[in-house]
């Protein structure tokens, strides 16, 4: 009994939280978009992927790995800004501002994946794994960088939560999520807010990229496989909640591990999906409301 | 407005039927089949488009999955050509049933939920059943199914042969303009008028006595059945089917071309679609980097005229015609 919980569900359930972790910071920034600009950010995956290129080219000019998980995501946070106040605004107050800016993001994810080809080609780059080696977790051997990995997405997640419900600039994001035009009458600089955001739910995409790029390595769709993953934990955790993108990454990350015990793993992604249409026909706000009831 | 966006769609009608019949006729004589074959394509996607317009532009619902039909559409096609030697018309026939069925049945999913989260709900079920054809042998998994049989077609004229491009191109012409027209004709019935009343303002129309349920639930049904049936002319074109047809890019495309052709309109799905097609292949021969043009195209149209080529030329006769 004690064997098979250590040698069968173990190594599964740690497997699990290490891919639960790297979906969970990926749903966060979406989830946090959505819940501030009601935009469905359909080029979060590119992002993603930018922060891996963007890291692996660094670090080809000689910058460490460490100095990348820094710099990359400065460096995406003025692209976001862009975006948001030159291209999504543009869409923002028009009737139909769900499904402008759901195409207009779409558009935005295709000229970006093309241009990953583009300049980097249509090959996969394994970057080196910055810390070698393996060690033994509840009798399991697991790589080194995977746990840190787990550890250091498990702190970011916990910070992102401790500035958006903590902080007084959480209030502010949150005020403007609830009721912009009584947060600008207060004197919040709501547009401002909203590009600011954006680009932080960007830069936090970036650092996945570049966290998970020696796991999973680098190529211009990268960002698509994963995405459909983070999207159905943001949908079943409850668009724009942050407790609700943790909860559902946890639970559906295992529910993938687990399940490929006992049926052939490629069934995994039609259970996980069936999941979120379930969710979506029966409550579709999700497990927990937005970030505007927390 | 009403009445240059009337123009301006009889405009494109023309413009495309001509454009048609140029093809066959020079194609013919220049014995060409390459940009028949891709005409003929086009036309097909366009039938997916159409759909896609049909619920988008028309009623007002985001479809980011009606790539499922197409799909479906294409296997049950395939499968009845290749392993039960049916004929044209019965493949058609049992599409159009059988597509009808499954539009009816993920409609009661489908249409619980309204705006974003029916956009989400329609790309998960497509997903799931993708990813499900991809896993299944008997379907021919990752690889597809390949060796469609070219079709002979009895008509009262004689048996005509879909291995002729010029003839399946005739073919496929009639197919997608039989689906415009009869979605055309419906846009002027009673259940039309409520699908437009359903976009325009849905939770107004039950005040004035109009259910909504059942104008939505046939909407849905008939973008099913147009997708099938635009499918199922897919593998006696190529002469296989593979499960990227049921993909995310393929109802990602399909939404692309209707915006691009002009949401609401129906003939801006075929438009859209055949103009996308000429772009393919003709950036496709300088650089195989077009989809940073096409996503480049999207944007803008997307940002500065959201209603399309159509659109953008009914606003042009418009002003034409309110200045003289």
């Amino acid at each position: 009994m004690l064997e098979t919980l250590q040698f069968v569900y173990a190594p599964q359930i740690i497997n699990g939280l290490s891919i639960g972790v790297a979906v969970i910071l990926m749903a966060l920034g979406l989830t946090i978009i959505f819940g501030l600009l009601d935009v469905i950010n359909m080029s979060h995956g590119e992002f993603y992927a930018a922060g891996a290129f963007l890291s692996v080219t660094l670090m080809s000019l000689g910058i460490s790995f460490w100095a990348t998980l820094v710099i990359v995501p400065i460096l995406m946070v003025p692209l976001g800004i862009l975006i948001e106040k030159h291209l999504i605004q543009r869409v923002f107050h028009h009737k139909d501002r769900h499904i402008l800016t759901l195409l207009l993001t779409f558009g935005i994810a295709t000229v970006l994946e093309d241009s990953y080809k583009l300049i980097w080609g249509a090959n996969t780059i394994k970057p080196e794994t910055p810390i070698p080696g393996a060690s033994e977790v509840l009798g399991v051997m697991f790589p080194n960088y995977r746990i840190f990995v787990m550890a250091s997405g498990a702190l970011l997640i916990l910070a992102v939560w401790i500035v958006i419900y903590k902080t007084p600039l959480g209030a502010i994001v949150r005020a403007a999520a609830f009721d912009k035009h009584m947060s600008a009458s207060l004197g919040i600089p709501v547009k401002r807010v909203y590009a600011l955001t954006f680009a932080f739910g960007v830069a936090l995409a970036a650092l996945s990229g570049v966290l998970l790029a020696p796991i999973y390595s680098v190529f211009p769709t990268m960002g698509k496989d994963f995405i459909l993953m983070a999207f159905t934990v943001v949908i079943v955790g409850g668009l724009g909640s942050i407790k609700g993108a943790v909860v559902a990454g946890l639970i559906l990350t295992q529910l993938q591990a687990l399940s490929s015990l006992y049926i052939s793993p490629v069934w995994s992604d039609p259970i996980v999906f069936s999941v979120m249409v379930l969710v979506l026909m029966f409550k579709p706000s999700g497990l927990y409301g937005g970030m505007k009831n927390a | 407005m009403l009445d240059s966006k009337i123009k301006a769609i009889r405009i494109a009608e023309i413009f495309i039927f001509t454009c048609a019949l140029l093809l066959v006729v020079i194609g013919t004589m220049l014995g060409d089949s390459f940009f028949i074959r891709l005409a003929t394509e086009a036309l097909i996607f366009g039938g997916l488009a159409l759909a896609v317009d049909l619920l988008l532009g028309i009623v007002g619902l985001l479809s980011l999955g009606q790539a499922l039909y197409f799909g479906f559409g294409a296997y049950m096609a395939a499968v009845l050509l290749k392993d039960y030697q049916f004929g044209f018309w019965s493949v058609m026939l049992a599409v159009l049933l059988f597509s009808a069925l499954l539009g009816w049945l993920t409609s009661f999913i489908a249409l619980r939920s309204k705006g974003v989260y029916f956009a989400l709900i329609t790309f998960g079920l497509a997903q799931v059943a993708a990813k499900s054809v991809y896993n299944t042998r008997a379907l021919g998994a990752s690889d597809g199914m390949v060796g469609v049989p070219i079709v002979q077609i009895a008509t009262p004229f004689g048996s005509l042969n879909t291995g002729d491009p010029a003839t399946f191109f005739v073919i496929v012409f009639i197919t997608i303009a039989i689906l415009y027209f009869v979605l055309k004709y419906f846009l002027h019935t009673p259940t039309g008028r409520i699908w437009n009343g359903i976009r325009s303002n849905e939770s107004r129309l039950p005040y004035i006595g109009y259910q909504t349920a059942g104008p939505k639930r046939a909407a849905f049904v008939l973008a099913a059945i147009v997708a099938a049936l635009s499918g199922a002319l897919y593998p006696m074109l190529r002469g296989f089917v593979s499960p990227e047809l049921m993909f995310f890019s393929v109802s990602g495309n399909a939404v692309i071309t209707v915006i691009l052709g002009g949401v609401g309109t129906l003939i801006g799905a075929l438009l859209g679609s055949g103009i996308l097609t000429i772009f393919k292949s003709i950036i496709g021969t300088l650089t195989v980097h077009y989809h940073i043009v096409i996503g480049l195209i999207f944007v803008i149209v997307v940002i500065f005229a959201p209603k399309g080529i159509i659109g953008y030329f009914a606003d042009r006769i418009q002003k034409r015609t309110s200045h003289g």
